[in-house]
């Protein structure tokens, strides 16, 4: 194995998962469904090892950039347009390949025991393995289209695994949103990818293309445009502002699902992206500052509406928002601090926040089997003696995602506001937007932790109620289901202490990425000069503080309101703001109504014209039809009939012929 | 021949007739006559031109016409008799079943003038005096 | 598209004449064809007397008189009025009985006018196997399928005005065509002189009865009993006959002024017929030529074969008949009718034979009933 060619172990990486998919679906159709989980569990468990395998290797390699790619294999061609599968792996793909088949492994352990039983247990295993198929192809692409190949990929299993309890018209209308949402998305980058592909010299390779416009400076003016456009896909699939209202819906599918796709790995298509793509977003710093501001916003926004929800599941969801606007803020800093340094607080926070947002989920799928898959919070309290291991393994998750100190959601989101802070202070352009910046992101870290205790409070402290679903024997889950838990909150609490704070290990393997390399060599620091490659993240004792202190207000706040669990208490004067942070802000109200009915106005007016048309259609096909009920009399079966008709035409015949003829 | 266009002119006359006797009668041996009147005027119309051009290519011909027209008339006489067989019947508008699907059948409508039949005359039996009515004298 | 009379100079005098014969004649067979309602014999008869009369004005103004003389051109008319006449009888009555008796009188008449187109033969022809055969036959399957009082058949008409126009617009459409074409007369002034506007076809009276002569003569001299020298004289007394006519062979056929061969050549040489007249009479010429020397040489031998120059003179014979024949219509009309027959159209004769053998057997085969023994 570790003679191994790193790219190689990728394509093993990759061809895994997609054999078990295959696998799963035939057992499937042969009837045997309930053995379908062993393949996939066994295909992930495989690929996580040579990923980790692919990783060591990768990291022993010497060279300020390092990468392996392997050869590639002539996809199509047109023109000047010429497009190869080619996969390369370098630090920032085998981390997200790490994460995505470590989180998947438990993630499977934990579904073959939830969906036990279940009758499209085959099909549930099968997309999931092409789901982790897609999103490994996404992030070991080389090219644009591969990325594309593997982005539509998520997109569909995403559609899928939400729509699976499909005889249910909720989730099918989520699942469609799902889809439909993030296809207004995939619109932008999509074209962003044909004016980058203008751009770069006509390649679609990214190392190539980013070459080349950095060599071009005469292309920066468009620059701006497709990194816009770029980023409108990002803000598809990643769920910010102002097309986050799908993610809450997808609830609506597995809670497993919503582990693996809507905390650990789809929503974090988007923060690859734009990690891959940071030598082109240095060029924008205009782009950046958008992405900065609506990162922040929805942030801000998905923290205030995870405050009122009532559902378990909202809130984590909001929460998933919430934190991948963390992340994109940290990736807007780019051109302002080292790029090196923005990525890796980014993609830090994603690695950590993969942990215990998949914790939280699985937890909350295990209160639900517990519960006889009621999710509302009203229903039940006091858990905490029915379910031990849960409870503790979710208090690890929420302590972790609250930011509490020396957990790993602390390292992590401080090195987010540590470089929001310096990007602020760097005197750059729109600086001062970034103070603003940095003002949020605090204020959002006290919500953070707020709505994550409430809900922890809610469902583990105060009376001890459980619903009728639950047939009076709510009990904890089995070990198939515990034992991931375990895992993942070991994950959530040391993990982030392990590999950043002291060694750097993190930032230093990250930052030998050459995309990253290539965006530290050509921003323009603001105080001119180029940035430093080798420079570590800061820790900045007063952010940290600041960030605990609010931390833990949030989590003494939830203590004294909630902290008996039981039903809710509005303060008074408060009435107003929790009405409209239950109603989600009638977003989706607002939407439907300036959005989807006008469509479906402009559908049925469509139809209407259709209809026009067709009538006009079946008009000229009536007139053989009238032609011929006239015509058709003349047959009527009288032989001199049909001879006074021969001989009145051959007299016209004989006297056209006699008129010409005698001239 | 300059009487040359004055029997062009006759056989083309009785041509016409014949042509308007076949459309629209509906006997068919009277149809049939009048395809033989058409022949006629053909075969006026043959000699005529033999005449002018002076040799007998004219006649031969006819002579082949009313061949054929022996044999038509033997073939058709023998068709109306199978065909009077099965309908009891010599009109042509009987026949009208190959005429399209949705076209209803053409019927005559026009009533046909009865005429009043004089009844048989009856005869007293021998060696009776007849009875006659009684006649008026009209001055 | 030029329109059609544009280069057509139309009196419109002959125009109206057509036009007013055509739509009299279509209304006044309209009102003549056996309707349930709406039929008036008097209107109709009216009518087609008028239409008969506007025809032969027509003819008369247009083309003159048929013949020079009275008595011809009364019998030309009677004769027309009467075919013209019981046609129109056939096909407005709806007895089918008199009907056929009144075809028979079309055949009568028509057969008048054969009569005067030297076709004595086919006039009798016609007569027999018209009204002898086919009108009898009608007659007999009439009596085998008649219908009781007034019947569908007889008293309606299928489309009587369209019907009527049909055949009124085509024969319109003939007199048109024999306006444009036919050879009128110059002026109506002089519709009274009929002026032979075409050289009369054919060859001379007098020429034609020398030809006849020397076809006589080499009659006799082709006579199996006669003798070498009888043949001879008569040989040479046709080869003078023949000189007289067509002059030798081999001297240029314009060489002799007076013939009337070289007459005509000299009118219009591109008359077909003086072409064939004129090979015809070079075929005469050579065969002449040929045959007598041919005679003349086999009666140098002391036991002289003559089988080839009878041979010869037999066909010279032929050719000089044929060359006779091109003229005016023979006289033997039978004989002539026969020899056409039998050395032209052999084999239309005998198509004509196979037809009739086949029509027979078809006939009796149809009309057999179902079933029975045959």
């Amino acid at each position: 194995m570790s003679d191994l060619d790193p790219a190689e172990s990728a394509l093993i990486a990759l061809g895994l998962p997609l054999i078990a998919s295959i696998v799963a679906a035939l057992l499937g159709t042969a009837k045997l469904g309930k053995y379908a989980h062993w393949p996939v569990i066994v295909a992930f468990a495989a690929a996580a090892a040579v990923a980790a395998g692919a990783m060591l290797k990768l990291s022993g390699m010497t060279g300020e950039s390092i990468s392996a790619s392997s050869a590639s294999l002539t996809w199509f061609q047109a023109g000047s347009l010429s497009v190869t599968y080619s996969i390369a792996l370098d630090p920032l793909s085998a981390i997200m390949l790490l994460t995505v088949t470590f989180v998947g492994t438990f993630i499977a352990i934990f579904s073959a025991s939830y969906m036990h039983g279940d009758e499209g247990f085959a099909r549930y295993f099968s997309i999931m393995a092409l789901f982790v198929f897609a999103m490994l192809l996404l992030v070991t692409a080389d090219n644009f289209l591969v990325l594309v190949a593997g982005w539509e990929g998520v997109g569909l299993c995403s559609y899928l695994l939400v729509g699976y309890y499909h005889a249910k018209p909720a989730a099918a209308a989520a699942a469609r949103k799902a889809f439909l949402v993030t296809r207004l998305g995939d619109v932008g980058m999509i074209l962003g990818i044909f004016l980058l592909w203008q751009l770069g010299g006509y390649r679609t390779d990214f190392n190539g293309m980013f070459e080349h416009i950095a060599t071009h400076p005469d292309t920066h003016g468009q620059l701006t445009l497709a990194c816009l456009l770029l980023f409108c896909g990002a803000v598809g699939k990643s769920a910010q502002m102002p097309l986050y209202v799908w993610l809450p819906d997808a609830m609506e599918g597995p809670t497993p699902v919503s582990a693996l796709i809507h905390a650990a790995t789809m929503v974090t298509a988007g923060v690859y992206l734009l990690a891959r793509c940071a030598p082109l977003f240095v060029l924008a710093p205009d782009v950046q500052l958008i992405v900065s501001v609506i990162g922040g916003s929805t942030a801000f926004l998905a923290a205030f509406l995870a405050m009122a929800q009532n559902d378990l599941k909202r809130v984590l969801a909001y929460s998933t928002v919430s934190q991948l606007g963390f992340m994109f803020m940290a990736l807007g800093t780019g051109g302002l601090i080292a790029p090196s340094l923005a990525v890796t607080a980014a993609v830090f926070h994603l690695f950590t926040h993969a942990f215990f947002k998949a914790l939280l989920f699985l937890g909350s799928g295990s209160v639900m089997h517990a519960m006889g898959n009621v999710i509302d919070m009203r229903k039940f309290g006091g858990l905490r003696k029915v379910m031990p291991t849960t409870h503790l393994t979710f208090l690890a998750g929420s302590a972790a995602l609250a930011g509490v100190p020396l957990l790993s959601g602390f390292w992590s989101k401080d090195q987010i506001l540590d470089s929001i802070l310096e990007a602020a202070a760097s005197g750059g352009t729109y600086a001062g937007g970034y103070l603003i910046v940095l003002m949020v992101a605090m204020g959002t870290a006290g919500l953070t932790a707020f709505y994550t205790f409430r809900a922890y409070f809610l469902t583990f402290w105060g009376t001890e109620r459980v619903p009728e679903e639950a047939h009076g024997h709510a009990h904890e889950s089995p070990a198939m289901m515990t034992i991931p838990l375990i895992v993942l909150a070991v994950g959530a609490v040391a993990i982030g202490f392990a590999v950043e704070p002291l060694t750097h290990a993190f930032s230093d393997f990250l930052g030998r990425t050459p995309a990253l390399v290539m965006a530290n060599e050509i921003a323009k620091a603001p105080g001119g000069g180029h940035f430093d490659a080798h420079e570590h993240p800061h820790f900045n004792w007063a952010v940290a503080g600041i960030s605990s202190a609010v931390a833990l207000l949030g989590v003494f706040l939830a203590f004294r309101v909630y902290g008996n669990g039981g039903p809710e208490q509005v303060p008074d004067g408060l009435h107003g703001v929790y009405t409209l942070s239950r109603n989600k802000l009638y977003v989706d109200e607002i939407y439907y109504a300036a959005i989807v009915k006008p469509a479906e106005l402009l559908a049925t007016a469509g139809r209407q014209i259709d209809q026009f048309f067709a009538v006009l259609v079946r008009l000229v096909g009536s007139v053989p039809e009238f032609i011929g009920a006239a015509v058709r009399p003349m047959q009527n079966g009288l032989v001199q009939f049909y001879g006074l008709g021969m001989v009145l035409g051959l007299g016209v015949v004989l006297a056209v012929v006699i008129l010409r003829s005698t001239r | 021949m300059i009487s040359l266009p004055h029997f062009l002119i006759v056989g083309a006359v009785l041509f016409g007739l014949g042509l308007v006797g076949f459309l629209t009668r509906r006997n068919l041996i009277t149809m049939f006559l009048c395809a033989e009147m058409m022949l006629q005027g053909v075969v006026l119309n043959f000699l005529a031109f033999g005449k002018y051009h002076g040799h007998l290519g004219g006649q031969i011909a006819a002579l082949f016409i009313i061949t054929v027209a022996a044999c038509e008339a033997g073939l058709a006489l023998a068709m109306f008799l199978a065909i009077y067989r099965r309908t009891k019947s010599l009109d042509s508008g009987v026949w009208q079943e190959l005429r399209e699907d949705r076209i209803p059948a053409t019927v005559d409508t026009d009533p046909l003038p009865t005429f009043l039949e004089d009844p048989d005359p009856v005869l007293t039996p021998a060696g009776a005096r007849p009875i006659r009515a009684e006649e008026e004298v009209r001055v | 598209m030029i329109p059609p009379f544009a280069s057509l100079e139309i009196d419109p005098i002959a125009a109206g004449q057509i036009v007013a014969a055509v739509v009299m004649g279509t209304l006044g067979l309209y009102f003549l064809l056996p309707r349930p309602r709406g039929r008036s014999i008097a209107l109709g008869t009216f009518l087609s007397l008028g239409t008969a009369g506007m025809i032969a004005g027509f003819l008369i103004t247009t083309f003159g008189q048929p013949f020079p003389n009275l008595v011809e051109n009364a019998l030309f008319w009677l004769f027309a009025a009467g075919a013209v006449g019981f046609g129109r009888v056939l096909v407005m009555q709806s007895n089918p009985a008199r009907g056929a008796i009144s075809f028979a009188f079309v055949i009568l008449s028509s057969c008048g006018l054969f009569l005067m187109l030297a076709a004595p033969f086919l006039m009798a022809a016609t007569i027999i196997i018209y009204m002898g055969a086919i009108v009898v036959t009608f007659l007999f399957v009439l009596m085998l399928s008649q219908a009781k009082g007034a019947s569908d058949e007889n008293d309606r008409s299928r489309e009587p005005l369209l019907g009527s126009l049909a055949g009124f617009a085509f024969m319109g459409l003939i007199l048109f065509t024999l306006y444009v074409t036919g050879p009128r007369v110059e002026t109506r002034a002089d519709a009274a002189i009929v002026e032979p506007l075409l050289p009369a076809t054919g060859i001379r009276t007098a020429d034609k009865l020398l030809l006849v002569a020397a076809a006589n003569d080499l009659d006799l001299a082709l006579d199996p009993d006669a003798k070498p020298d009888e043949m001879l004289m008569q040989a040479k007394q046709a080869r003078t006959r023949l000189l007289r006519v067509v002059g030798s062979a081999g001297e240029p056929l314009d060489a002799n002024p007076g013939r009337t061969i070289q007459d005509r050549l000299r009118n219009s040489e591109t008359d077909v017929r003086i072409a064939s007249i004129v090979a015809q009479a070079d075929k005469v010429r050579v065969l002449k030529k040929t045959s007598l020397d041919r005679l003349e040489t086999a009666l140098l031998d002391r036991e002289p074969k003559l089988d080839e120059a009878r041979e010869q003179l037999k066909r010279l014979r032929g050719e000089v008949l044929i060359l006779a024949g091109r003229g005016e219509l023979p006289a033997k009309n039978v004989k002539a009718i026969g020899y056409a027959l039998y050395s032209e159209h052999l084999i239309a004769v005998e198509l004509a034979g196979t037809l009739l053998l086949v029509a027979t057997i078809g006939a009796v085969a149809i009309a057999q009933k179902k079933g029975s023994v045959a």
